[in-house]
């Protein structure tokens, strides 16, 4: 039993040793590709528990910002759902000009976004106007 | 006896009565009401900030050599089974065109358009109006893009009890001189819910 146990260890170790990390910019989604510890079948549902257990969700790996061709300020959010489950959520960005101040708009909603199990994910928004020069996002739970 | 069974009555349907929902006013700015079948004003702020933020990223209301561009409304054709004001989402994509400084709308010609513009002019003649306040012949300005689009909705039957409705909100910025298309784009609300719940 212990040498079975040993074999299987070993066995793991050698899958793993022959695991060659693919171009981060493509990403392979559970059951497309080869397994893992955490897409493996045996040990799926442990590691699901405790992601869950831990409550990941989601991480915003980068917020860049720069001027459009018509002076605009766009802003690139890009993130990771760290979670086993897809996370819906919404998210609203708001615009300030030089002094800080609110910039109004129309286009300052709760706008719905969602990414997937252990994915990346990312996004854009446009400044309104040239005037706007900083940003504020803010993030809630699509009801 | 009969007497006292119809003031019970009275009574328990006054407390009835009493206890029924009662009128709130929605909180605009973060509405954590349940979503409805019909469009309601979150699809249309959903819908107009998606298509102005990406007209506005594409470029295409930048002028080769400055200033702004003369924008016209043309037709918003509502091909949906609710009675819509198209201006429900217009009013905030032509609101945040001009915000952008990019572009002016005309308020002369098109679906936008105001008769009153029309009308003063036809004061030229009358004796009531001072000459000098009316408006000059060939003063108005002609729009060099338009702006249509199409809103629809499909019904598609999902399973035994649930149904889906997607509306498709599509817009396009289109060269009145050339008439080439200058930017189009397209956003989906779409909804899924009980067969008994109507989307019109």
């Amino acid at each position: 039993m212990k040498k079975l146990g040993l074999i299987l260890i070993a066995l793991m170790v050698l899958g793993f040793g022959c695991y060659q990390p693919h171009d981060k910019r493509v990403h392979l989604r559970e059951e497309i590709r080869s397994d893992s510890l955490d897409s493996n079948i045996v040990t799926r549902p442990v590691v699901h528990a405790f992601s869950a257990l831990l409550g990941e969700g989601l991480e915003i790996t980068e917020a860049t910002t720069r001027r459009n061709d018509a002076d605009l300020l766009e802003l690139h959010v890009s993130g990771f759902n760290k979670s086993f489950q897809t996370k819906r959520f919404r998210y609203r960005v708001e615009w300030l000009d030089n002094d800080g101040f609110l910039i109004g708009t129309k286009t300052s909603v709760w706008l719905p976004m969602s990414a997937m199990g252990k994915s990346p994910f990312s996004f854009k928004a446009v400044a309104p106007k040239p005037a706007a020069v900083d940003f504020r996002m803010d993030t809630r739970k699509w009801e | 006896m009969k007497g006292t069974i119809l003031n019970f009555v009275t009574v328990i349907a006054m407390l009835i009565a009493g206890c029924g929902e009662e009128t709130v006013n929605i909180d605009v700015m973060h509405d954590e009401g349940k979503p409805v079948m019909a469009l309601d004003y979150r699809d249309f702020d959903v819908a107009a900030s998606e298509l102005v933020q990406s007209m506005l990223g594409s470029g295409a209301l930048k002028k080769q050599g400055g200033g702004r561009y003369v924008v016209a409304t043309g037709r918003i054709v509502n091909d949906t089974m609710q009675r819509i004001d198209t201006d429900q989402l217009m009013a905030k994509v032509e609101t945040e065109m001009l915000n952008s400084g990019q572009a002016v709308m005309t308020s002369a010609i098109g679906s936008g358009s105001d008769k009153l513009i029309h009308e003063t002019r036809e004061l030229r003649d009358s004796e009531e109006f001072d000459p000098g306040t009316v408006a000059e012949r060939q003063t108005l300005i002609a729009p060099e893009l338009t702006i249509s689009g199409k809103i629809f909705q499909r019904n598609i039957r999902y399973d035994r009890n649930r149904q889906q409705v997607e509306y498709y909100f599509q817009l396009k910025l289109s060269s009145v001189k050339s008439g080439l298309r200058f930017w189009q784009d397209e956003v989906i609300v779409g909804k899924r819910g009980s067969n008994k719940s109507v989307g019109w």
